[in-house]
C-alpha cells in the first residue's frame, strides 16, 4: 500500500526543507494554492493562504503532501524553482490564481490569465460573474442619416449570406 | 528591433512574406539571433500553444512556451457545482482522455466519502480507461505521423479510434466528455450487446497495431526524423516532474497502475514498456507497446468482468430506482434531497492520481462539509510535461521542434484548464 506522509510547514521552514527533501529523493509533482477563507478552524486570517505540494519518491513508492502556510500582504513565500524545475509553471499558476508572491522566481508573471488581468480568480472573495462583460454598443437603429435608414442585421432571415443590407427608411 | 539598420526591414519582410504566417518579434543582424513567434494558431502546435523561439539560423537556441489561450476557469467552475456535477466539468479538461479525469476526480471524492466501489464498477472503469488509452494513443500516433509527413498515419489512427468512440457512444451516449465515471461507480451499467462490440474491437486491434508497425516503425524517413531528436534524460524528467510515456522512454520504470495499483489492476497481468534512449522515437515505441498492453488488459477485463452492482447503492449517494419511488416514501425523500442538493462530503482533503495516457493525472479536492467542492485542483500531466519542451528543443532544428511537440502530446485543454 502506498504510504502518504503529511507535513505542515511555515514559509521560512519550507525554504530550508525543500533542498533536503530533494536530496532525499523526493520529486515535486505538483504545487498549487488553497484559499482557506471560511473553512472551519481557520478563522485566523494570517493562515488564510497556503500552498500544497505533492511529492513522490519512486524508490519506496511513497507520497508526501506538504502544506506551507503563506503569510503577509501580499502573501509571500520563497520560490523553489532552483530546487525543482517543476515549480516554474506551478508557482506562476499559483501567483496568477491567488496572488501569492514567490520570492526568487525568475519570471513571476501571469500564465493562464491575460497579462493585464486584475484580481486573482481562485481567491474565495473573488466572485464569479463579478466582471461585467460589455458587449460592443450596437444600437438597433442606426440613425446616421435624416432618412432614418435602419440596417438589417447580419443574421436577419431576409438577408442572404452574412452581408449587411441598408434600406432606405423612406420606402416603407 | 533596431529599425535603423536597412538590412533588418528587408530580411524581416522576406521572412514574414515567405514564412506563411511567421511573425518576427525581434532580429539582431550582428549576431544573427532572431526571435520568432510560433502559434497560437499553428497546425503543428496541437491546439493553441504559442512558442517564442530564439533562432540562430535554423537552430533553436531557446524556446519559451506561452499558454493560457484555452483557459476558462474550470477549477473555479467546479466550486459552483455539486459533487456529482463537477464530474461534467473535469471531464472537459484533458479532452482526449476524459475518462481519466473523471476517474481521478471520482476516486478522490470516494476517498473523502470513505466508500467502496463494487467489483463490477471497478472493472467497467478499467475497461473504459484502457479503451480511452487506446483512442488517445491513436490520436498521438496519427498526429505524430502527420507532423513527420506521413499523412496516411492520420487516416489509419482515426479509423480505429472511430470504432472505439462508437463503443463509447453506445455505453455512455457521448463520444467525448462523457461524465460516465461518477463518485461511487459508473453512471449506467454496460448496455446489452457490449460484449459483441468489444469482441469485434479485440479481434481487429492486434492486426491493426501490427499494421502501424509496418507503416511507421520501420520507415526510414520517420526514423531519420525521430532518432536522437529531442532527447531528455531521466534526471531532467525528475526535475521537471515529467511522468508517463515520456518518462518511461527515458528509462524511468514507473507506472501507477503497477506500482500504486488502484481499482483492480493488481488482479491483472501486464508489462510496463520501457525504453532507454529518451528521444522522440523511443517515446513513439513506448506508446506503441502500451497499446499492445492495453489490448492485453482489455482481453483480461472482458473475461473477468464480474456481475453485480455497477455503483455504490447507498441511498444517501445514489438516487433510487423508478419502481422504488412508487413504493417507498423514504426513497422519495432521498431522491428529493439528492436532486435538489446533492450529497454532502465530510470535511477534509484528498489527492488521488491515475495513470493517464500522458502521465500522472491527479485531482486534489478540499471539502468544507458541504454539497459542493470547496477547492478542486487538477494536476494535469500535459501542463508539467510541456515545461520540459525547452530542454528537448534546445540546440535542435526547427523541424525537430515539431517532432518534439508531437511526441510530448500536450492537450491544451488540460494545460490551460
Amino acid at each position: 500500500m502506498t504510504t502518504v506522509t503529511h507535513e505542515v510547514l511555515s514559509s521560512a521552514e519550507w525554504a530550508e526543507r525543500a533542498p533536503v527533501l530533494r536530496d532525499e529523493g523526493w520529486m515535486l509533482l505538483d504545487l498549487h494554492g488553497v484559499d482557506r477563507l471560511g473553512l472551519t478552524g481557520d478563522e485566523d486570517e494570517q493562515r488564510r493562504f497556503e500552498i500544497v505540494c505533492h511529492m513522490l519518491k519512486r524508490a519506496d513508492a511513497s507520497r508526501m503532501v506538504v502544506h506551507v502556510g503563506v503569510e503577509g500582504d501580499p502573501p509571500t513565500v520563497a520560490s523553489v524553482t532552483r530546487v525543482w524545475g517543476t515549480a516554474g509553471f506551478a508557482e506562476r499558476e499559483t501567483y496568477d490564481m491567488y496572488g501569492i508572491v514567490f520570492e526568487g522566481h525568475d519570471d513571476l508573471t501571469r500564465i493562464l490569465m491575460p497579462d493585464d488581468w486584475e484580481g486573482y480568480p481562485l481567491r474565495k472573495d473573488y466572485d464569479v460573474g463579478k466582471i461585467v462583460i460589455d458587449f460592443k454598443p450596437q444600437p438597433f437603429l442606426q440613425t446616421e442619416s435624416p432618412g432614418q435608414a435602419p440596417s438589417f442585421g447580419e443574421s436577419h432571415v431576409e438577408t442572404d449570406a452574412l452581408g449587411q443590407m441598408k434600406r432606405d427608411g423612406d420606402d416603407e | 528591433m533596431s529599425k535603423t539598420d536597412p538590412r533588418v526591414g528587408e530580411i524581416v519582410q522576406r521572412i514574414e512574406d515567405e514564412g506563411q504566417g511567421a511573425f518576427v518579434e525581434s532580429y539582431d543582424p550582428d549576431d544573427e539571433i532572431m526571435t520568432i513567434n510560433m502559434g497560437p494558431v499553428h497546425p503543428a502546435t496541437h491546439g493553441v500553444l504559442r512558442l517564442l523561439l530564439e533562432l540562430d539560423g535554423e537552430t533553436v537556441t531557446d524556446c519559451k512556451p506561452i499558454i493560457g489561450y484555452l483557459h476558462t476557469g474550470m477549477e473555479k467552475e467546479c466550486e459552483d457545482q455539486n459533487w456529482r456535477g463537477a464530474v461534467t466539468i473535469v471531464t472537459r479538461m484533458d479532452y482526449l482522455a476524459p475518462f481519466f479525469n473523471e476517474h481521478a476526480y471520482s476516486r478522490a471524492v470516494e476517498k473523502l466519502l470513505g466508500i467502496e466501489v463494487p467489483p463490477r464498477g471497478m472493472y467497467i472503469r478499467m475497461l473504459m480507461s484502457e479503451l480511452n488509452r487506446l483512442t488517445s494513443h491513436l490520436v498521438q500516433f496519427g498526429t505524430q505521423g502527420l507532423d513527420m509527413g506521413a499523412m496516411s498515419a492520420m487516416f489509419y489512427g482515426f479509423r480505429e479510434r472511430e470504432m472505439i468512440t462508437d463503443f463509447f457512444e453506445m455505453v455512455t451516449g457521448l463520444r467525448m466528455n462523457h461524465g460516465y465515471i461518477i463518485p461511487g461507480g459508473v453512471w449506467e451499467d454496460l448496455p446489452d450487446g457490449w460484449q459483441e462490440q468489444m469482441d469485434n474491437i479485440l479481434e481487429v486491434m492486434p492486426n491493426r497495431l501490427n499494421e502501424y508497425q509496418d507503416l511507421l516503425s520501420e520507415n526510414p524517413i520517420f526514423i531519420e526524423r525521430t532518432r536522437g531528436v529531442g532527447t531528455i534524460t531521466a534526471e531532467e524528467c525528475d526535475t521537471f516532474g515529467v511522468t508517463g510515456p515520456i518518462a518511461r522512454a527515458s528509462g524511468i520504470d514507473w507506472d501507477l497502475r503497477r506500482d500504486m495499483p488502484y481499482e483492480a489492476y493488481d488482479e491483472l497481468s501486464f508489462e510496463v514498456p520501457i525504453q532507454e534512449q529518451g528521444d522522440v522515437y523511443a517515446r513513439y515505441q513506448v506508446r506503441m507497446a502500451e497499446m499492445v498492453q492495453s489490448v492485453a488488459l482489455l482481453e483480461q477485463i472482458v473475461d473477468q468482468m464480474p456481475d453485480g452492482d455497477y455503483k455504490n447503492m447507498d441511498p444517501k449517494l445514489t438516487p433510487p430506482s423508478r419502481s422504488e419511488l412508487n413504493r417507498s416514501m423514504e426513497a422519495v425523500i432521498h431522491h428529493f434531497k439528492l436532486v435538489t442538493q446533492g450529497y454532502a462530503v465530510p470535511e477534509g482533503e484528498a489527492y488521488f492520481a491515475v495513470e493517464s495516457p500522458r502521465g500522472e493525472l491527479g485531482v486534489f479536492v478540499v471539502s468544507d462539509g458541504g454539497t459542493s467542492p470547496y477547492r478542486c485542483h487538477v494536476r494535469d500531466p500535459s501542463f508539467y510535461n510541456l515545461q520540459s519542451l525547452p530542454v528537448m528543443a534546445r540546440e535542435g532544428l526547427v523541424a525537430d521542434l515539431i517532432a518534439c511537440i508531437a511526441s510530448l502530446d500536450p492537450i491544451m485543454g488540460g494545460v490551460d484548464r
